[in-house]
């Protein structure tokens, strides 16, 4: 039976080479993702091995809060402790370091260097006088010895063209200065920064910079001989007590690279969503191919049960086939999965951000996994055509044609009723994920099922409705195109399974498309709305990638310019609390906060912050009634570097997209003292009245280019700009990754039109032999292809108009409501048009080449 | 139920008058059908001259191999014939364009075959008015009345081919063939797959269509009793026209057929 199936394979090399297309996009998919996962792995291993060579201890501030966002203080601590950690026994040096990635380089153009947002980071580092601990080299001119001195590295000297001698603006913390450049380093191995920009400075100048005098980022230590790290950090760790992290050279390597590589691991698993999204659409495609092929071998089969093959045999030589198409594609996958590599690296390259991959490695994983995946989501997609082969009469091979009407009647029913059930469970799934379960993971994980029984649901439930359907999508293609439109309307009701199984791949896509598309709307119109009702101020000043914070002296600084009135800087602070865990609270300045936001008072009023105080907070309305608190009631707020603060709450106000509030706001002040906060996330202001808006805005910004360059002012417009401009990158992220699964959908309609164009040879021959021109044969393909990537759009549309809408009063507590772009809707029916002229194009030329007395003759 | 030769208006085109005055339904000229190159090479069509006057119905014969499935073929312009030359109405078609051979099947043929090929999601009126709805042209609804009673599927008009049996089906492809009022209908073992009540139906359709509707009928068949219903039958032996004479009954074509 394996030879058979062989045989069937290579008869058969087209068809086999377009069912495996299907399955080879979502393995390379899943093939380039483990090799993405696998470079930048390594890359950070590497990286950080080497910075922490030869540093057999080291010492760090500890956090408590998680700061996925990079939003925290990110302080340092007192360089106090180095005195006490020398004295430990077993110490042979101890050097307090800087290593502060909240500085910029800038270019000639006043502008940080790299890419714009999101980039790789600029890290401050301080010269030591430990050799041991140095992981960067001098390769031309020398270390930096006086506070305006830096030394840059050699892959950022390289691209910007900084040569020694050279003047290069660096901000951080306390602003902007102009250093010279003495020397180019690189790493000791040769290995680069992944991107990464180094200045490095004297110490003292690396702390002033980053506003850190006095403090360390951390301590490194090497051990004396004959006392191993491990027992040096144990003796270390007693010294300094609970308020440090103590680890071992290896293990602050391996920490610092799991803690980038987790960031990465984000990119790893939505990449991963999206190759399984592939997969299901090339199942689908699979399925129907072999159901096609299955009916169309009625008489093989029952011809192979006659000489005596038994249905295990039969199911064997179908499934052989499947293996042989799976093993196939997912080969193929594998070396598909380089280009997706470069696929992907192009997509971030052109939203600004490199990904740190170098040199591509195979591993088993990396090997094994998607060709398991490729080969048995193949396998289980011609499951159930295979079970049908085995149940082919042998009789059936002496009948003119296959098929006994009567069973597809019965199992259509049972089809039917099946696929009812699944919808059920699919929309109680979608329900749970969307309104009722309490953690991400499982809302993901219940909306992730609901929506693969709901695709497959309607695919089954197709069959039902898609003779009405196509009646109407073919109405207008009939009355314009006359009899060639009446055929292929007709062409593509007569199986009404195998067209709604051709088009449920597509609408799968579709629906994934327009649901994105109508969600980010909504998101966007909700956000714009909220700046529209909230934000009074006349102008902020943000950092200029968007969303990083800025330095603590831009308020003050403002403040003294002329024509501006109200200043009012905003802390962001990631705490803890024992009601939320992590979250996010706000510090603001209770005179001005009114001035520049419209605030919605539930409880309180513009006076409540105003005087608001120290130990005091008002709350968002929706994070109170979800944490069953009230007014009148303390709440203690843990800072990042475990200050702890009890706060009474004094007011509420409602604030969905957390403009203001998004849980708690105490005063700046307070945040900064009492939780440790240097930085802020923005600075709103008013124009004085009377004062001229533009000149006043000139001033800002002469302000900001000189003092804190990598800030910029923007007014209400620009900010709705702005967040529009960002979500439209992720979402045009998102439509390729998509894409390639219609991509996918779209060799489905391929392969379907081709076995269809199989199946009615003798149909086309006689078609011909009365007076259908070639061109009108051509023409009727194409048609029946256009009305079948129709059916898929519009199905689709409404789905993934639906799902959006279901989301979207999901989430309507957090502000959002519905938004649908009117454009969205038609540029998807006119691309679904071009895409089913592009599908039929092989499909059509064969059909219309066919010769007209072989044609006849087909059987 | 036959008719006989001499009632038939048209009997005098029998005498292969040449075609100077009023052209044959089809005509060829030293036609030939090679398949293949060298040794393999398959002569299947050898030299034949043969002219179809209008208003007649002739009757292909001759053993599986003779090439009169060939002959028919070629003759009809769905395939090429490798020497000589073939007029269909008085036009030349050897070395047409495909699209002019679409043209020339729109307007000059047509054509009923072993198995029925209706389209099955068309009814048996739709797929009658099929070859004019393709050449985008409008049925003249009395001629379309006429045929379908004259096929007698007037009734079962909205029923779709799966409906009818295999002897309506084959009538409703006699009244597609004949909707365009071609010069030549041609037929392929017409009643090969009909049991012989449909196949004694479809063939005096096919007999009344030339005598009633007054259109040319060429059948090829191996069936002695098919070719009896003809006008004219011509053997082919070996690709050759062994035999090309008058049909006087079923008796003469079994023999003749015998005698090869």
């Amino acid at each position: 039976m394996l030879g058979l199936a062989l045989r069937n394979f290579a008869a058969r090399k087209f068809r086999a080479i377009s069912t495996a297309l299907a399955v080879f996009f979502g393995v390379a998919m899943v093939a380039g993702t483990l090799l993405i996962n696998e470079s930048v792995n390594r890359s950070f291993d590497n990286l950080f091995g080497e910075i922490n060579a030869g540093i057999d201890v080291t010492v760090r501030d500890k956090m408590v809060v998680e700061d996925p966002f990079d939003q925290g203080p990110q302080a340092g601590f007192d360089a106090a402790v180095l005195d006490e950690i020398s004295e430990v026994e077993g110490v042979e040096a101890a050097e307090g370091t800087i290593a502060d990635i909240r500085i910029s380089i800038l270019g000639d153009d006043g502008e940080r260097i790299g890419p714009p947002s999101g980039g790789p980071p600029h890290i401050a580092l301080a010269t030591g006088d430990v050799e041991d601990f140095a992981s960067l080299t001098v390769i031309e001119g020398k270390t930096p010895s006086a506070p305006d001195e830096v030394a840059i590295d050699e892959d950022s000297a390289e691209t910007e063209d900084f040569e020694i001698g050279d003047t290069v603006t660096i901000t951080g913390a306390a602003g902007a200065s102009d250093y010279t450049i003495v020397g180019i380093t690189q790493f000791g191995s040769g290995d680069t920064s992944l991107g990464a920009s180094l200045a490095q400075f004297t110490l003292e100048e690396a702390q002033r910079l980053t506003g850190k005098e006095g403090r360390f980022d951390e301590i490194d230590i090497a051990a004396a001989q004959g006392t191993t790290p491990e027992e040096l950090a144990a003796r270390v760790k007693e010294a300094v007590g609970p308020k440090f992290d103590v680890m071992t050279g290896s293990e602050t390597a391996s920490e610092d690279a799991g803690d980038i590589t987790d960031d990465f691991g984000f990119l790893t698993t939505a990449l991963l969503v999206f190759a399984g999204i592939s997969v299901f659409v090339g199942g689908f495609l699979i399925f129907n191919t072999f159901s096609i092929t299955v009916v169309q071998r009625t008489r093989e089969f029952a011809m192979l049960r006659t000489l005596g093959a038994s249905s295990r045999q039969v199911l064997g030589a179908v499934l052989a086939e499947a293996a042989l198409i799976g093993l196939l594609a997912s080969a193929l996958g594998i070396a598909g999965g380089y280009g997706f590599v470069e696929l992907v690296k192009l997509m971030f390259k052109g939203v600004g951000f490199e990904l740190p991959v170098t040199g591509l490695r195979l591993t088993t994983q990396s090997v094994l996994v998607p060709i398991l995946v490729g080969t048995f989501a193949t396998i289980v997609a011609a499951m159930m055509p295979a079970v049908r082969a085995t149940r082919v009469a042998p009789l059936e091979a002496l009948r003119e044609t296959g098929g006994s009407t009567e069973t597809k009647e019965r199992s259509s029913r049972k089809r039917t009723f099946t696929a009812g059930l699944l919808l059920v469970v699919a929309v109680v799934l979608l329900g749970l994920g969307l309104f009722v379960a309490e953690d991400e993971e499982a809302a993901l994980s219940q909306m992730g099922g609901g929506l693969v029984l709901l695709f497959i649901a309607i695919a089954m439930l197709g069959g039902r409705f898609v003779p009405p359907i196509v009646s109407v999508i073919g109405a207008p293609i009939e009355r314009l195109r006359g009899v060639t439109g009446l055929l292929a309307r007709e062409n593509a009701q007569r199986e009404p399974q195998r067209t709604a199984t051709t088009a449920a791949a597509l609408m799968i896509g579709v629906a994934l498309v327009v649901f994105v598309g109508v969600f980010a709307s909504s998101l966007k119109a909700s956000i714009n709305d909220a700046i529209d009702d909230q934000l009074a101020g006349d102008l902020s000043v943000l950092n200029k990638d968007g969303f990083s914070p800025i330095p603590a002296g831009v308020g003050d600084g403002v403040a003294e310019i002329e024509g501006v009135d109200a200043v009012a800087p905003t802390v962001d602070l990631p705490v803890k609390t024992e009601e939320t865990g992590d979250d996010l609270i706000s510090g603001l300045e209770p005179g001005a906060a009114s001035e520049v936001f419209n605030v919605e008072w539930v409880d309180g009023d513009d006076g409540t912050l105003s005087s608001l105080a120290q130990g005091e907070a008002i709350a968002e309305v929706g994070w109170l009634e979800s944490n069953d608190l009230a007014i009148g009631d303390s709440v203690t707020i843990t800072g990042p570097t475990d200050e702890e603060l009890e706060v009474e709450i004094v007011g509420s106000v409602d604030d969905q997209v957390g403009l203001l509030v998004d849980s708690l706001a105490i005063t700046r002040d307070s945040a900064r003292e009492d939780l440790g906060a240097r930085f802020d996330a923005t600075v709103l202001m008013t124009y004085a009245e009377g004062a001229d808006p533009a000149a006043t805005r000139e001033r800002v910004d002469a302000f900001l280019e000189e003092r804190f360059p990598d800030t910029e002012t923007r007014d209400q417009e620009e900010i709705k700009q702005d967040q529009a401009a960002q979500l439209d990158q992720l979402v045009a992220l998102i439509y390729v990754l998509l894409g390639l699964s219609v991509i996918v959908s779209i060799f489905g309609v391929v392969n379907t039109l081709a076995l269809t164009i199989l199946e009615r040879t003798r149909e086309l021959g006689m078609l011909r032999a009365i007076g259908t021109s070639r061109s009108q044969v051509r023409r009727m393909v194409r048609y029946e292809s256009v009305i079948n990537s129709l059916l898929g759009t519009i199905v689709g549309t409404v789905i993934g108009l639906l799902l959006a809408i279901a989301a979207v009063q999901a989430l309507a507590d957090e502000g959002l409501s519905l938004s649908v772009p009117i454009a969205l809707p038609f540029v998807v029916l006119i691309a679904a048009i071009v895409l089913g002229v592009l599908a039929a194009i092989r499909p059509a030329r064969r059909a219309s080449r066919l010769d007209v007395i072989e044609s006849l003759q087909y059987e | 139920m036959s008719t006989t030769s001499g009632s038939d208006p048209s009997a005098d085109a029998m005498t292969h008058t040449t075609s100077t005055t009023s052209p044959a339904a089809v005509r060829c000229e030293d036609l030939s059908r090679q398949y293949g190159e060298g040794e393999a090479s398959v002569l299947a069509v050898d030299s034949v001259s043969l002219d179809f006057p209008h208003g007649q119905l002739t009757s292909i014969v001759g053993p599986s191999g003779s090439g009169k499935s060939t002959l028919m073929h070629v003759l009809a312009g769905l395939d090429r014939p490798t020497g000589g030359k073939v007029w269909v109405d008085g036009t030349q078609i050897t070395g047409l364009s495909d699209s002019d051979l679409t043209e020339l099947r729109r307007d000059k043929l047509g054509f009923i075959f072993q198995f029925f090929n209706l389209i099955p999601v068309l009814s048996a009126e739709e797929n009658v008015m099929l070859p004019m709805r393709i050449a985008g042209r409008d049925t003249d609804p009395e001629w379309l009345e006429q045929l379908l009673g004259t096929v007698g599927i007037a009734d079962r008009r909205k029923h779709r081919p799966a409906e009818l049996s295999g002897g309506q089906q084959q009538r409703v492809a006699v009244a597609r063939a004949l909707i365009s009022k071609p010069a030549v209908v041609f037929a392929d073992e017409p009643t090969g797959n009909l049991d012989s009540t449909s196949s004694t139906h479809v063939l005096e359709l096919l007999r009344r269509s030339v005598d009633e509707l007054g259109r040319t009928v060429v059948i090829v068949t191996h069936d002695p009793r098919v070719a009896s219903y003809a006008d004219r039958v011509v053997l082919l032996v070996d690709g050759k026209v062994a035999e090309d004479t008058t049909v006087e009954g079923e008796d003469q074509v079994l023999a003749l057929m015998r005698s090869v």
